[in-house]
């Protein structure tokens, strides 16, 4: 049976947040339409905000971690780049201090991941050596 | 209310139709949605009011996606004349599209200058009486040649090419356009050439256009889109004894031009 | 925005400085051309003539980075006319005798020599803005990303605090943020200066508060800006670094000096949805969802809190950002991670930052909510500084012209403005995956002004190699009057032909931001 529905977000581009509606059928994005009541765009969207669903489904989409194994980057599973990542972490930063860490941000990433990246950098690292784009 | 809900789950109940495209409230907005007999329930939450989505357009989308299923609409006089064109360009089949019909109330036919505020018959709301006249309309006529071409190409300069006005419009159901065509229109600037980008549109839009005004609400330019293609209507109909929407019978009288295969190809 | 994106409809008056509004914010510009409609007199101040200065009522031409000049000048004649908001300035600021004496220096016939802006227009400019009941500022990068970034801001807010126009309906100083969480990264404090929600670092009962609730003991010295960072790899102070949704080597200053930075590192982790330029050079890279697929809050430029939803499962074996980070910190070892939903982590959000005290996914379901909001029952702050300033007195700045770090000369003879174009984004990686996107526009270009053309000898659609002393692209020629003689444009969303291998690495002293505006460049035929 056809499905389809829209899910109300916000849009991934500028600052201006508009609020757009995610068409989806049959579990895929099939189109985005512009928000008719939501206050800051009242129903409008740039070309960008129209067409915002369309590197969703890009078969370029990054799809399993990946980990440099001579030279070279391959598919690995979760577990086995955590733990990479958790070894390496732990001996750099004993080995340096904690100021040998830091972290790029995101103003395209979620609050909540923002937070929880400061807090990761500040909490269990050590370090205030973190920033993001803001300024670029 | 009732009676339009209660219309819509016995055809669902029924399997008359196996979707029904309507308005639903979700977090305080409303929004195109199919309504189906698994998620029956939903039909609570269906809305009808002053919000306008291109229904006719979603219709399209989902009947593509499953040219077989039986769709309802629930649709406004609009709807129900986009409903009509897309059936007359063969882009549905519309004898078997099952209209939910609705009546705008006379405020919304008001604020619209709808010339036909209902569908053939509705369900919901009261007939209002017609808007023919539009005063933004008849004061651009009345404007010298000079004077009307100078406003249109200020108009046509503050487009910032957000493709809105394409995009919502029920009737554009072409897969490759026009207007994205460097060959044809440079692309790649903001505004896109002035007037070309949006006279060729208006060509396109002179036996289609179904004046539901979609685009202009969608413009974030403000440019008065409707207006120009209302023009576009009443050229082709005072040429032609063709009104896109309205004249039920027969070929549009760009559908006599080429090898009559131009709807059939796209789309489908 | 110290207003709300709509107010802008009902302002009298708004001056556009640095921000090519109808190809950048494009919804921003249909509230001002709403405004327009309604009578509102438009003013666009900048180098070049955007699609919107050709629907301005005013629009200065100014020569690039002479902002505090042109503001200055203004001032001057706003002061010496007597149009400034006496009873304002006298209940509400300080520091006004300090302003006025440094606006001695900017005359008007000094400060058209500076800036290229005829006196007539500055005075006008002056008037319109000074003596319009309800005038607002817009502006955007074109004034913070300068050397003199920070001056240009103050100048702005002495400009409105003397002319009174702050802190009212449709009046006040409007930035406009470039990317949709610009403000949410800020406030979650994902900058290395203050903790959420701009508490300081240095207020002990602060960190005592985060020290408790995250219940470990907190580093209290300030760390590195994104350009320090950078610049620390190399010295060898930082051996590992985790990059989160961004793309450094496409997007930061110099690129092939950061480039060898990132590859310096002895463990780069990234995580992206696309393999982008900085994903290849990473140790590991973690392959994170889309804003499609997953649930979370953003900030608008005018601090609405906002949210987003996922509306399709994960694509492949990718995650949710905020689900990569707890997964690597539990495999650290480390407690305070355990978040069964971004509702969770707002909440603990909530529970630490004041500004967002009284925000919580249930309030946010239907429409946003604009910060700050201290409690469960306080509305939106639809403007800031009603009545009074968050510090009580507004203090005027008086700020000094100062050149650009690199201006052109005999050998680099033009100036370089990098910005970007309306039909991409940042470094490209979602717009040019976007078929309608790419159908616009799909390769870089560079603007030049028809008289350096033909001086030149370039005509439209030549290959041309644009050289600073960094490095050098090659790019095609568009002739077109948008910029002035003597300057080009370069949009920054071209990885293959990046702008960033040309722009200069000099940096605002006080926020660490580079000067993307403005670097010395020549031109060469590309054969």
């Amino acid at each position: 049976m056809i499905n389809y529905h829209t899910v109300y977000t916000t849009c991934p581009y500028c600052g201006t947040g508009c609020g757009m509606l995610l068409e989806v059928m049959n579990g895929r994005l099939v189109g985005v339409l512009p928000c008719k009541t939501n206050s800051i765009n009242q129903g409008k969207l740039c070309i960008k905000g129209w067409s915002a669903h369309e590197f969703v489904h890009s078969p370029e989409r990054l799809k399993k971690p990946l980990l440099r194994k001579d030279g070279r980057l391959e598919e690995v599973e979760w577990d086995e780049a955590l733990s990479f990542i958790a070894s390496k972490l732990k001996a750099i930063t004993q080995t340096h201090g904690p100021d040998s860490f830091a972290a790029l941000s995101s103003a395209k990433c979620t609050n909540e991941e923002n937070y929880l990246l400061q807090k990761f950098t500040r909490a269990v690292i050590g370090t205030n050596n973190i920033d993001h784009c803001a300024r670029l | 209310m009732g009676s339009l809900r209660e219309a819509i789950r016995k055809a669902l109940t029924a399997g008359e139709v196996a979707g029904v495209v309507g308005l639903i409230l979700e977090e305080g907005h409303p929004r195109p949605h199919l309504f189906t007999k698994e998620a029956i329930d939903e039909l609570e939450r269906l809305v009808v009011g002053d919000v306008r989505y291109p229904l006719a357009g979603v219709l399209l989308k989902i009947h593509r996606s499953d040219p077989e299923a039986r769709l309802g609409i629930v649709a406004r006089g609009c709807d129900e004349r986009a409903v009509l064109e897309l059936d007359r360009n063969e882009q549905l089949n519309g004898e078997g599209v099952v209209i939910f019909g609705i009546a705008c109330t006379q405020e919304q036919a008001n604020a619209c200058q709808c010339a036909q505020p209902y569908p053939s018959s509705h369900l919901f709301g009261e007939r209002a009486a017609p808007v023919s006249d539009s005063e933004r309309f008849d004061r651009l006529e009345s404007l010298s040649k000079e004077e009307r071409f100078q406003y249109w190409m200020d108009q046509f300069g503050k487009c910032i090419k957000c493709y809105g006005c394409r995009n919502i419009c029920p009737m554009c159901f072409c897969p490759d356009c026009v207007l994205e065509d460097n060959d044809l229109i440079k692309t790649g600037n903001i505004p896109p050439e002035v007037p070309i980008f949006h006279l060729v549109r208006a060509f396109h839009m002179a036996e289609r256009c179904v004046d539901c005004g979609l685009c202009e609400e969608a413009c974030p330019a403000g440019i008065p889109l409707r207006t120009l293609y209302k023009k576009m209507r009443n050229v082709v109909t005072t040429q032609f004894g063709f009104t896109p929407g309205i004249t039920k019978e027969g070929k549009g009288p760009l559908q006599y031009l080429g090898d009559g295969e131009f709807g059939k190809q796209e789309g489908h | 925005m110290t207003n709300s994106v709509e107010e802008l409809e009902d302002a009298a008056c708004i001056m556009i400085i640095g921000s090519n509004t109808t190809a950048s914010h494009p919804i921003v510009a249909m509230h001002i051309f709403r405004a327009k409609e309604k009578g509102a007199k438009i003013i666009v101040i900048d180098p070049r003539k955007t699609h919107i200065a050709s629907y301005a009522d005013l629009y200065l031409a100014e020569k690039s980075g002479t902002d505090v000049a042109i503001i200055n000048g203004l001032l001057h004649i706003i002061i010496k006319e007597g149009w400034y908001d006496k009873q304002f300035v006298e209940e509400r600021t300080e520091g006004f005798v300090e302003l006025k004496t440094l606006l001695e220096e900017y005359p008007p016939a000094r400060v058209a020599e500076i800036t290229g802006v005829p006196e007539a227009q500055l005075r006008q400019a002056a008037e319109m803005f000074a003596k319009t009941k309800q005038s607002s500022i817009v502006y955007c990068m074109g004034i913070t990303q300068h050397t003199v970034g920070v001056d240009n801001v103050l100048s702005l807010a002495n400009l409105s605090m003397a002319t009174g126009h702050i802190g009212k309906w449709a009046s006040g100083v409007n930035p406009l943020r470039g990317q949709n969480n610009v403000q949410g990264s800020t406030d979650m404090a994902a900058i290395p200066n203050v903790l959420p929600g701009y508490q300081s670092l240095a207020d002990d009962a602060v960190v005592s508060k985060f020290e408790a609730a995250w219940g470990v003991t907190l580093p209290r010295k300030p760390g590195l800006t994104l350009m320090e960072i950078m610049g620390a790899i190399g010295t060898g102070g930082i051996k590992a670094l985790y990059v989160m949704g961004e793309n450094p080597a496409v997007s930061d200053p110099d690129i092939q000096h950061v480039k060898k930075a990132l590859e310096a590192l002895e463990l780069l982790i990234v995580q992206d949805i696309f393999p982008t330029e900085t994903v290849a050079l990473a140790h590991v890279v973690l392959p994170a969802v889309s804003f499609a697929e997953r649930d979370g809050t953003f900030v608008t430029t005018d601090r609405r809190v906002q949210r987003i939803r996922k509306a399709i499962e994960p694509i492949g074996d990718t995650r949710p950002g905020w689900q990569i980070i707890c997964d690597v910190a539990h495999a650290m070892g480390a407690g305070g991670f355990d978040f069964a939903s971004p509702s969770e982590i707002f909440a603990e959000i909530a529970s630490l930052v004041p500004l967002y005290a009284g925000i919580s996914y249930e309030r946010i379901a239907e429409n946003g909510i604009q910060w700050p909001c201290p409690t469960k029952d306080a509305p939106s702050t639809v403007f800031l500084h009603k009545d009074r300033f968050s510090k009580g007195l507004g203090t005027f700045k008086p700020v000094a012209y100062k050149a650009p770090a690199e201006l052109p000369d005999e050998e680099y003879p033009f100036i370089l403005i990098t910005g970007r174009d309306g039909f991409h984004f940042h470094t490209g990686s979602m717009t040019r995956r976007s078929k309608s996107l790419t159908a616009q526009i799909n390769r870089c270009y560079v603007q030049i002004h028809p008289l350096d053309a033909k001086k030149l000898k370039i005509k439209a659609g030549q290959m041309i190699r644009l050289r600073s002393r960094r490095g050098a692209i090659e790019v095609e020629a568009r002739i077109t009057p948008i910029v002035q003689s003597g300057s080009v444009f370069v949009p920054f969303h071209f990885a293959e032909t990046a702008a960033n291998v040309l722009t200069n690495p000099a940096l605002d002293p006080v926020v660490k931001i580079p000067e993307y505006k403005i670097c010395a460049v020549k031109l060469e035929k590309a054969t």
